[in-house]
């Protein structure tokens, strides 16, 4: 039972006064002391160890009413409301209110059904408003995101200029594309290498990196195993980074990715790092005149298998 | 004057009682310069609005115009180079704090009942800390944005299932561009911010409803007597940490001005791509030649780029649930102790060696 505001105090030998507030330890959330009304003097009691009977209405004080002075005064500047202080739970350790403060219902909103018909409604009206957006506003956000693969053929000069055999040079290419709203030119580069008959069958000899599919699988193009010409896509097929033909500590001469490292072969092979595949082959053709031309193809970094995301 | 004015709002709104909850919190044992950290956060947030804002004054979320800009800023457009240096060495301020945030809230057990919400919707906070500093690495549209940002949605393409729809939700295609800075922007200035105002708002008031932790050791007795209400000691506390906070970022950014490089091209380059500092260690991780055994291969990546870091958030947002001894002295407990310095130390060895692989 918890001392309750109100309730009378009595002494040892008579009654002498009333509880006129709590004081409650913050920590704690326990009622610590009280403030006692006697005698025309607030005095603040300790709840420890000084009550020894309390019920509803009354409260008893294990010590004689001449005793009392030997309580501190209760300076009320000392102490701030509960209103004013963050206590979390409180009410849940507390029972000092006299009793509950109501205020009832709306006359209308004593019907049950019609309360629950008003909450349903609110839902259904809710979800009538939501749903014809979603999928206005999913198409909205992919827009972009499937496109069609471009299979067209660009032009990435002239063979004559890789003039070494076995040794790959980087070619630099201009590419216009569309995004959304924006036509945008920009730089893209590959490897061109012009392979000796060795080096071309060894990269041949994976065959199904010589074909290449459109978006419904269907074959578009085979390199020419007997042409000495092989394109490798720019992108590391590890996490997509470009690579570059550099003299390795271990390895010698052979393409290093900077990002983490994955170390290929002049014939693309994955000599060491993190790289689950070969480096991708574009498809080549080489016309009357020696000009080389690839469609730009990507494919996805990360994966074992080949796929064409672009 | 002033004492009119305010006694006429509070008339209306009870202006004295909600400043005087909102500063009367009391705290277990009195305040400390350990649990300056949430508050210090909220400070370098409100730094990253205020320069975020003044940033886009002159910032073109275009990929024709995201680098000239952003260069304009630096070199054109007066004291640009120092709010924007500002917000980059901010956001490095941010995830600092929030590991040693985080750190303390572990270490003082303050995740134990009844503040497991506390801690989950703190978890929430961590994840969209990180993904601004993602979005906004790629804003400024140069080399190092767009190699960090082609690697970072490849990694998000490895998630099983949903990767692929993912990666391609992020770019705005199959491939990094134009539309993919778009996106970036809007999570970046919008999504992210708005989600972590909200965020930050239901953290704050769970951790005000379930009350603050106070320290892991002494007797009842002696947290009562050192009790002490939020306001002003705790506060005092608070502002001195975001004084040294806002010196040593203002220092940081007059010391070390961001260095814009080329602008953002898929050419081959000399250029070595890394992220920023908190994710060298997942970068190193994927790389590292004593580790390739385990994160090589296809399999490998998808060990180390997803089922690793995903199981260590599953991890930090169960503990609450796994660890349910009410003991908070961290010396009482060595197993959070030992888990702990083993993943700092990690982190630590994996972000040292990602910098001595530099350029190999």
């Amino acid at each position: 039972m918890q001392p309750r505001i109100k309730a009378k105090v009595a002494c040892t030998d008579r009654e002498v006064g009333e509880v006129i507030r709590v004081v409650v330890d913050p920590l704690t959330r326990e009622i610590s002391h009280l403030v006692i009304a006697a005698g025309g003097r607030e005095l603040l009691v300790p709840a420890d160890g000084n009550l020894s009977a309390v019920t509803d209405q009354s409260i008893r004080l294990n010590c004689p009413s001449d005793a009392l002075a030997g309580f501190e005064p209760f300076r009320r500047a000392d102490y701030l409301s509960i209103h004013e202080v963050e206590i979390p739970h409180l009410e849940r350790h507390l029972d000092v209110m006299p009793g509950e403060v109501l205020v009832p219902l709306p006359e209308l909103e004593k019907n049950l059904s019609r309360r629950s018909f008003f909450t349903k409604f609110t839902n259904v009206i809710g979800a009538v408003l939501a749903l014809p957006l979603v999928f206005p506003v999913v198409k909205y956000l992919i827009k972009p995101m499937y496109q069609p693969f471009d299979n067209d053929w660009l032009k990435l000069g002239k063979v004559g200029q890789a003039t070494q055999v076995d040794v790959p040079r980087l070619v630099k290419f201009e590419k216009t594309v569309r995004e959304g709203y924006l036509e945008r030119k920009y730089e893209k580069s590959h490897w061109v290498l012009k392979a000796s008959p060795e080096l071309r069958k060894k990269i041949a000899a994976e065959p199904s990196e010589q074909e290449f599919r459109d978006s419904s699988g269907k074959v578009i193009w085979t390199n020419d195993p007997e042409s000495d010409v092989v394109i490798f896509s720019g992108k590391c097929t590890h996490l997509g980074c470009a690579y570059r033909w550099r003299k390795h500590r271990r390895f010698g001469q052979v393409f290093v990715c900077p990002c983490h490292l994955s170390v290929f072969d002049v014939s693309g092979k994955v000599l060491d790092g993190p790289a689950p595949r070969p480096l991708d082959q574009l498809p080549v053709r080489v016309s009357g005149s020696g000009e080389i031309e690839i469609i730009d193809m990507e494919f996805k970094a990360g994966r074992a298998e080949q796929v064409r995301i672009v | 004057m002033w004492q009119t004015v305010y006694n006429w709002i509070d008339e209306r709104i009870e202006l004295k009682t909600l400043q005087a909850k909102l500063l009367n919190e009391p705290m277990a044992g009195g305040a400390r310069y350990a649990y300056v950290f949430g508050s210090v956060l909220l400070f370098v947030f409100a730094m990253q609005v205020v320069t975020g804002i003044l940033l886009m004054f002159y910032y073109a979320p275009t990929a024709d115009h995201a680098w000239a800009s952003t260069k304009y800023i630096m070199e054109h457009v007066d004291y640009g180079w120092f709010l924007l240096s500002y917000h980059l060495w901010g956001s490095s301020a941010m995830i600092a704090v929030v590991i040693m945030h985080m750190s303390q809230v572990y270490l003082w057990g303050a995740y134990k009942k009844p503040r497991e919400m506390v801690w989950l919707a703190g978890l929430v906070l961590f994840l969209i800390v990180l993904a601004f500093g993602f979005t906004g690495y790629l804003l400024p549209w140069d080399q190092r944005s767009y190699w960090a940002t082609t690697i970072g949605i490849e990694i998000v393409d490895k998630v099983p299932f949903i990767g692929d729809f993912l990666g391609r939700f992020l770019r705005g295609g199959p491939v990094p561009g134009a539309l993919t800075l778009s996106r970036f922007f809007v999570i970046h200035v919008m999504i992210l911010p708005l989600s972590l105002m909200a965020i930050a708002g239901v953290h704050l008031f769970f951790f005000r409803k379930a009350g603050p932790a106070g320290p892991f050791k002494g007797s009842k007795r002696e947290l009562e007597t050192k009790m002490e209400y939020f306001f002003p000691t705790q506060v005092w506390k608070d502002i001195v940490a975001m004084a040294v906070v806002f010196v040593i970022v203002c220092a940081l950014a007059i010391h070390w001005p961001h260095e814009l490089m080329d602008e953002a091209s898929p050419v081959a380059s000399d250029l070595n791509p890394e992220p920023e500092w908190y994710f060298m260690f997942l970068f190193q991780l994927l790389r590292d030649p004593a580790l390739q055994f385990l994160f090589s291969g296809e399999w490998g990546e998808f060990l180390g780029a997803i089922v690793l870091p995903s199981v260590f958030l599953l991890l930090l947002a169960a503990l609450p649930f796994i660890d349910r001894n009410p003991e908070r002295h961290i010396l009482k407990r060595p197993v959070a102790l030992s888990s702990w310095l083993v993943v700092m130390i990690s982190i630590a060895i994996l972000t040292i060696r990602a910098y001595q692989f530099r350029g190999e």
